[in-house]
């Protein structure tokens, strides 16, 4: 038997059709490979069944792209069993249920039901995450069954889909797309390895690799619309409180897994940074918040695989302040660029990743020193977390004490940043633009035609007369009159004071509707908000 | 002693991995996501000059050949002026008399005083037709502009419907911008458009105009309804131009019923004022629609009919038809 076939002793927590079953079995006539294949084609049926839920069926592409991965998934199995048909391989499960997918999972599950209660397409996704979980299954299995005879059956996938589902999804028409994404991320995980501590092991955290790919694809080829990611990354904040929820579940991870070092050093540098950059320059360098809440999540649950990231601290330290300073440029990288920022968070992780070698490299180096060995405490690995823990805790509630996290923030209205615009405040203008395409795209005509005016007039952007007119088309198809008076006449251009409705989208706020709240109060809103014209009582 | 992955199910040492076929794997990946890359770069959003009313990319609704119409002319109508129709100066009486048309809305009403007022219109240019399919089809494929389902998916001689007011107001620049820049176009109109006429939406007077001529009648040709002059209260549109109609001043057709026309006049009360489309803008929009449509009560095909519609509706009984003024 050659050595790619021998078999090593099994765990006993071990399960099913583990190691000491099949050496007994060893002695019989090989088994039928058939025996275990009911389990992949099971949930393949089931991949099958579930495209006939009314969700699924509403959309014609998306019922197929479930039938597509059917017929893929059992193509597959077909292939597979015919090649170990006749053969003296077998194929088997390791049941081994790990804490760090179960605990991790159940997070990122109540991230969902959170945030989907107040932002109902979450809900609306749910039985698309059930699609894609028994389609991880069945791949992982094909793919580990193609490749060896065993499969480590567990809740591996459930915290890749669910990570994944966090930041980005795409709309139905192309959810074909989304499996893909899956697919590469399997791919990513089993053949994209190194050898480190002297075993190989997948370079990449499968979802942020996959996220990362697709990403670049995305920027590339100007496709984000065909995805929920503008929406995923904005909609967070709907939820009230969501640092603090964020906060408190990211205390279980960080109690149970000791990533401690590295979400609270990254968010540690992005608060510092931002602090710093709004200091010199006047104006918030994340619009809204000092750290946008999709950020936030993402260093608590989507940088913090400890299998792609260091394993010492002052390794996790430096992987955390790296994530941070990396989420920092890309937003200004991206936003230079154009391209549509949420992808910062997402980007700087397969780098990282990258950079994990190198990272544990200079730890070794720095191990050597005198001063880090002085500074370096003697506590056992848990005494050491709760010590970062408590750090952080005092860090968070400090930050929350100076509105640095939930809360009104002053660079969430319009007004703040027209006038920092017009004041020529460091990247005010690009803000300006930024804050008023979110809105634009949330169909406040309002925001529609100020950018049709912006790109006409050019003054604090690059003049685009074709976007421009694109614009007033959707200002005027929301019903905004100045829109429509300008795509008759682009040389004397109209403006108006935001709708009531344009106001009511312009103001949202986590956790409050504001498509219910009485005018009078939207107004008052409004003026609070540095709306003048809605402080003197006039109405549009 | 077995070391186990601490987080994810990564093979351990001793693990048949099979080394051959990792090569393959990284390049199946690099040819997934190559695959994917190139399949994204076919899916981006190819028109940058109009909001996306929809995905869908435009069917070929361009035919070879139509009878009428020139397929090398972005299918305008085959006559020396590519379907325009002049219309003299001068006045006409506009709005509804309830004395002389027992169906007049209120909203035809001119003023208090009043319940027609006299309109006084320079020399402009009509579409003899409503725009085609095809003629809009022509668009869509030369701009690459992006239109809903439901847009061209009527035979290409029946009128376009589907068309939000934005849609159709494109659909006159990139005209208007094509006759300016083409050699074939007749000389007439070159002068005209080299002379900052507009090729665009007409207003509703000049709409009123041209339906009805300067003597007052209520339908284009004459005071009584004819379902043999216009399709209405049917089932559905017809090719443009089907009903005759030698009657009707100018020469035009379907003026009334098929589909509802829009107008570049914003939907305010009388007196009509061609000035005043940047009164109200803090309301929510409406623009002039004329003319009925297929399925509409003779009352509502009259001359002097006013609907005001939503500029974003996009609504298989709602198209337009062209003109040509002096802005």
């Amino acid at each position: 038997m050659s050595a790619a076939r021998r078999r090593r002793p099994q765990p006993r927590r071990q399960r099913g059709t583990g190691q000491g079953a099949q050496t007994a079995r060893r002695q019989a006539p090989p088994p039928s490979p058939l025996r275990l294949f009911w389990v992949p084609l099971a949930l393949t049926l089931g991949l099958l069944l579930v495209s006939f839920v009314p969700r699924i069926q509403a959309n014609v592409g998306l019922t197929r792209s479930l039938w597509a991965a059917v017929v893929g998934l059992l193509v597959w199995q077909v292939a597979l069993f015919a090649r170990l048909r006749g053969t003296a391989e077998d194929r088997s499960f390791h049941t081994i249920l790990r804490p760090q997918h179960y605990l991790q999972a159940s997070v990122q599950v109540a991230v969902f039901v959170y945030w989907g209660y107040f932002w109902r397409p979450v809900y609306d996704h749910a039985w698309l995450l059930v699609a894609q979980l028994l389609f991880a299954y069945v791949f992982d299995m094909l793919l580990s069954w193609s490749r060896r005879d065993n499969y480590v059956l567990g809740c591996g996938p459930f915290p890749i889909i669910f990570s994944t589902n966090l930041f980005l999804w795409f709309r139905d028409d192309w959810f074909y797309l989304q499996f893909l994404m899956l697919a590469a991320g399997f791919m990513g995980k089993e053949f994209v390895r190194w050898q480190r501590d002297g075993r190989s092991t997948h370079i990449f955290n499968p979802s942020a690799f996959s996220l990362g790919l697709f990403s670049l694809v995305l920027i590339a080829t100007s496709t984000t619309d065909l995805t929920w990611g503008l929406d995923i990354a904005t909609t967070l904040t709907l939820a009230p409180r969501i640092y603090l929820f964020l906060f408190l579940i990211g205390l279980v991870v960080m109690y149970c897994f000791s990533i401690t070092l590295v979400a609270g050093s990254a968010a540690i540098v992005l608060f510092g940074a931002s602090a710093l950059y709004s200091a010199v320059t006047g104006v918030p360098y994340f619009i809204d918040s000092e750290i946008p809440s999709a950020v936030f999540l993402g260093l608590h649950l989507l940088v913090t695989d400890p299998s792609t990231s260091p394993r010492t601290p002052l390794g996790k330290t430096l992987f955390g302040v790296l994530y941070g300073l990396g989420v920092f440029v890309l937003y200004s990288v991206l936003s230079a660029i154009g391209v549509p920022t949420f992808y910062d968070k997402l980007l700087s992780v397969p780098l990282l990743n990258l950079s994990v070698q190198w990272i544990d490299r200079l730890v070794r180096s720095l191990q050597d020193s005198a001063v880090v060995t002085r500074w370096s405490p003697d506590w056992t690995p848990a005494r050491a977390n709760l010590v970062h823990m408590t750090v952080w805790i005092l860090f968070f509630g400090t930050m929350t004490a100076i509105g640095a996290t939930d809360g009104r923030h002053r660079g969430d209205t319009v007004p703040f940043w027209e006038q920092a615009c017009g004041e020529h405040r460091l990247q005010a203008c690009d803000r300006l633009i930024q804050i008023e395409s979110n809105y634009c795209g949330d169909n406040a005509g309002w925001a529609c035609n100020e950018l049709g005016r912006h790109y006409t007039e050019g003054t604090i952007v690059t003049a685009a007369p074709e976007r421009a007119l694109g614009y007033f088309s959707r200002a005027c198809e929301v019903r905004f009159q100045a829109g429509c008076v300008n795509l008759l006449d682009q040389e004397h251009l109209s403006r108006a004071d935001p709708r009531v409705l344009d106001l009511r989208l312009l103001l949202r706020e986590a956790g409050r509707n504001l498509l219910e709240m009485p005018e009078p109060e939207v107004y008052a809103r409004a003026c609070d908000h540095g709306w003048r014209f809605a402080c003197d009582g006039r109405t549009p | 002693m077995r070391r186990e992955d601490p987080v994810n199910q990564t093979p351990v040492p001793g693990d048949h991995v099979q080394q051959s076929t990792s090569n393959v794997g990284r390049a199946v990946l690099a040819v997934l996501m190559l695959g994917v890359a190139g399949w994204m770069y076919a899916q981006r959003p190819t028109s940058t000059s109009q909001a996306e009313a929809g995905t869908t990319p435009p069917p070929e609704a361009m035919p070879a050949d139509l009878p009428g119409f020139r397929p090398d002319a972005w299918f305008l109508p085959d006559d020396d002026l590519l379907g325009f129709v002049e219309i003299p100066a001068g006045p006409f009486q506009m709005g509804g008399d309830p004395t002389t048309d027992a169906q007049a809305f209120e909203n035809e009403r001119w003023s208090g005083a009043s319940a027609q007022g006299t309109v006084d219109l320079p020399t402009y240019y009509i579409g003899r037709y409503e725009v085609t399919v095809a003629q809009f089809a022509a668009f869509v494929d030369a701009a690459g502009f992006s239109v809903g389902e439901q847009t061209l998916q009527d035979p290409p001689h029946h009128p376009v419907s589907a068309v939000s007011w934005p849609d159709a107001l494109a659909y006159c620049r990139w005209l208007g911008a094509t006759l300016r820049a083409s050699n074939d176009t007749p000389p007439e109109l070159s002068r005209l458009l080299r002379d900052s006429w507009q090729v665009t939406l007409p207003t509703e007077a000049e709409w009123e105009k041209a339906a009805r001529g300067t003597d007052g009648r209520i339908y284009p040709w004459g005071n009584a309804a004819s379902r043999d002059r216009a399709n209405y209260q049917g089932p559905d549109t017809t090719p443009v131009g089907s009903y005759a109609c030698p009657d009707c001043p100018y020469g035009l057709r379907d003026m009334s019923g098929n589909v509802w026309e829009w107008t570049r006049s914003p939907y305010q009360p009388y007196p009509f004022d061609p000035a005043d489309d940047r009164e109200g803008l803090g309301a929510d929009a409406l623009w002039v629609m004329r003319g009925g449509s297929f399925n509409d009560p003779p009352r509502n095909v009259r001359a002097a009919i006013r609907g005001g519609g939503d500029p974003g509706a996009r609504r298989p009984f709602m198209g337009f038809r062209v003109a040509i003024s002096p802005l």
